[in-house]
């Protein structure tokens, strides 16, 4: 069906490289979501997989077809834009038919197709309203109907829920991810929000700087983010990080990290090469112990209740205040002592210079 | 208390604006009172002192000239000019030209305006250069076109072709010029609407198979229909009161309502207020009528922002 190969694929503007080299193969019926800060490329290269940007160099496969010099009407994708950009001076229903009318389709297959499609996303009551008399979440909904309409086998999607309120854009996650169920296409979907894409990806593809840092599961991608900036990247709150280095294990018990104000003892698991080089550690707020303590060096200076869990900001003489996550009955308040210790299965550690993940 | 004095206040503003708005009402329409209005007094009011503020002696005498179709009778001839001027044939003129060098600067200044917004033809400055071309005043390209039109063309055609084509006094040679000085204006125009159809739409378009121009027909004009409106009537009425090209390059073929409104005076009485007044009244009623057909596109196309996301 519909899988998708890049291959080197380059985009200058000017002297800048949006696009800096990508190779990536998205599997047919795969949901596949690209995720990054701004400028970093995602959208680019989905605006050149879907033909509205053309490669500086590279190629692009779409099946087994290299689609580099095709139109993008001929390309068989769908796409939603970040804006929707539905039609405004034409109704739902001329909206949702545009794709049918352009192929010259008949009168009654059009009516047939856009009542299915309009119905399939329960927005059938709308079919002769205009764009401008919807609410966000059914303008949304006109456009994927407009997309499914026309039966792609890839969807390709740049941050169609950002217009959103929060609500909303939640409801519209789990509505996204029953349609590729359904729908059983391929989904390319672009967006900078890492919570988007950890609910909703089969895989997920980092970017960062017109490059991909990491492709990989969800989970693969929270527990062994391959880089300092993918495992800063992705997870609520921030990653802690503590500048230091590692220093091999001598007194019978491993490797451990020192920074000037912490020792943490490491997984036995971590490589040996990486003893004596400076490497920035760092542990996610859930796996942070902390404790009562006077003589344990840390001491908190706010607390953040969620409901089922509370975050806890220390300061323990670094640079920047740690975080952990603790039971939300914790009696920890602002200014109390505490002693702080990490999990030590669940320490990262990355190059100091490149970032790339040492263990 | 406070409450009270607030209210005063507000009161007192808005009767200074109405005012002042009402003052500046009276300066703008007041002129065009005395036209309509010496166009139905007869020749002795016209220039009378004191100002006859209304037609004492009310007659429709003037539109019977200009409107007469045949040489003068015998009542009319006296006051007329010595020459028999009718309207008709200039309005007939006028409204051709016009109507057609504006239809053709539309159609061809959507199209650049489009290329310029979307493709940035000419660099990033070239839509703000496009306006400098109005920048010169009409004498000054009068003239040099009117060598061109009466001399050097004829002569050019003729040595080349063995036929001389003459562009001065005729439709085509007023029009063509009519179209290349209204250019600028409907680029520029059309720019700031065409500026305000967000891409994105048209990326849709495409992404649905739909080609350049099938997108333009069916999003990006009528997107901007309430812009090629009150383009239109913008440079009608800019060609439709143009006097000073028609006058160096028509005579006696080609007559605009503008050149014609100048011939009517006489030799023994000087200009001919009175008639020139009911040319003018006459020329502003197919702009007013326009206007008011136009009336809703124009409150949108004025209003620009029309596309609300």
């Amino acid at each position: 069906m519909a899988e998708i190969v890049l291959r080197d694929l380059v985009k200058r503007f000017g002297p800048i490289a949006a696009v800096a080299g990508v190779n990536l193969r998205i599997e047919d019926g795969e949901f596949l979501i690209m995720v990054g800060p701004s400028g970093c490329g995602k959208t680019t290269t989905l605006n050149m997989i879907s033909g509205l940007e053309t490669p500086t160099s590279g190629e692009i496969r779409i099946g087994d077809r290299v689609v580099n010099d095709l139109e993008p009407g001929e390309r068989g994708l769908g796409m939603v834009f970040q804006d929707l950009a539905l039609f405004p001076h034409m109704t739902v229903f001329e909206n949702i038919a545009f794709g049918l009318r352009v192929k010259k389709t008949d009168g009654a297959e059009v009516e047939r197709r856009v009542k299915a499609a309009a119905e399939a996303m329960h927005i059938g009551a709308l079919i002769d309203k205009r764009p401008s008399e919807c609410s966000g979440g059914e303008a949304q909904r006109v456009a994927l109907a407009r997309t499914i309409v026309n039966d792609p086998s890839v969807f390709l999607m740049d941050e169609p829920l950002s217009s959103l309120d929060a609500k909303l854009r939640l409801d519209m996650r789990t509505e996204l991810k029953h349609l590729h169920h359904r729908l059983r296409a391929t989904f390319v979907y672009v967006t900078h929000d890492q919570a988007e894409a950890m609910t909703m990806a089969d895989r997920i593809v980092v970017m960062q700087g017109g490059r991909i840092e990491q492709v990989g599961a969800p989970l693969e991608i929270y527990r062994r983010p391959a880089t300092r900036f993918v495992a800063g990247f992705f997870g609520i709150p921030t990653m802690n990080f503590l500048e230091g280095e590692v220093a091999a294990g001598g007194e019978g018990d491993g490797p451990a990290f020192r920074s000037t104000r912490v020792e943490q003892p490491l997984s036995a698991s971590t490589p040996t090469d990486v003893a004596g080089r400076a490497a920035p550690l760092g542990v996610r707020a859930e796996h942070v112990r902390l404790v009562p303590s006077d003589d344990g060096g840390g001491r908190v200076t706010l607390t953040e209740p969620l409901g089922d869990e509370t975050l806890v900001f220390f300061e323990y003489g670094g640079a920047a205040p740690l975080v952990a996550k603790v039971d939300p009955d914790s009696p920890l308040g602002p200014g109390d002592p505490v002693a702080f210790e990490f999990d030590r299965e669940w320490c990262h550690l990355f190059d100091a210079e490149g970032g790339a993940r040492l263990n | 208390m406070a409450d009270a004095r607030s209210r005063f206040r507000h009161h007192r503003r808005a009767w200074v604006r109405h005012a002042i708005l009402l003052a500046w009402t009276f300066f703008i329409v007041f002129p065009l009172y005395w036209m309509v209005s010496t166009s139905f007094k007869g020749a002795g009011e016209w220039v009378s002192w004191p100002p006859h503020w209304y037609p004492h002696d009310f007659t429709i005498h003037n539109y019977r000239q200009i409107f007469t179709f045949s040489a003068l009778g015998e009542e009319l001839s006296r006051d007329a000019t010595d020459q028999a001027f009718s309207i008709w044939k200039a309005l007939g003129d006028s409204l051709l030209i016009c109507s057609v060098a504006s239809f053709i600067a539309l159609v061809l200044g959507v199209f650049l305006a489009y290329a310029i917004s979307r493709f940035a033809v000419g660099g990033s400055k070239f839509r703000h250069i496009i306006l400098t071309i109005r920048m010169v005043p009409p004498i000054v390209i009068a003239i040099p076109i009117l060598m061109y039109y009466a001399i050097m063309i004829p002569f050019t055609t003729e040595v080349l072709f063995g036929t001389r084509i003459i562009l001065f006094d005729t439709y085509f040679g007023l029009g063509a010029l009519y179209v290349a000085t209204t250019l600028p204006f409907v680029i520029w125009m059309m720019l700031s609407f065409i500026d305000e159809v967000p891409y994105t739409l048209e990326h849709a378009a495409r992404m649905m198979g739909a080609g350049r121009m099938y997108t333009l027909r069916r999003v990006v004009l009528p997107l901007v229909a309430s812009g090629l409106v009150v383009t239109y009537l913008f440079v009608f009425i800019l060609n439709w009161s143009e006097f000073l090209l028609a006058l160096t390059l028509t005579h006696p073929e080609v007559t605009t309502l503008p050149v014609l409104l100048n011939k009517f005076q006489s030799a023994s009485e000087g200009r001919l207020y009175g008639p020139q007044a009911a040319i003018g009244t006459v020329i502003t009623i197919p702009v007013v009528i326009l206007g008011v057909l136009i009336q809703k596109h124009l409150i949108k196309g004025f209003s620009f922002g029309m596309i609300r996301k």
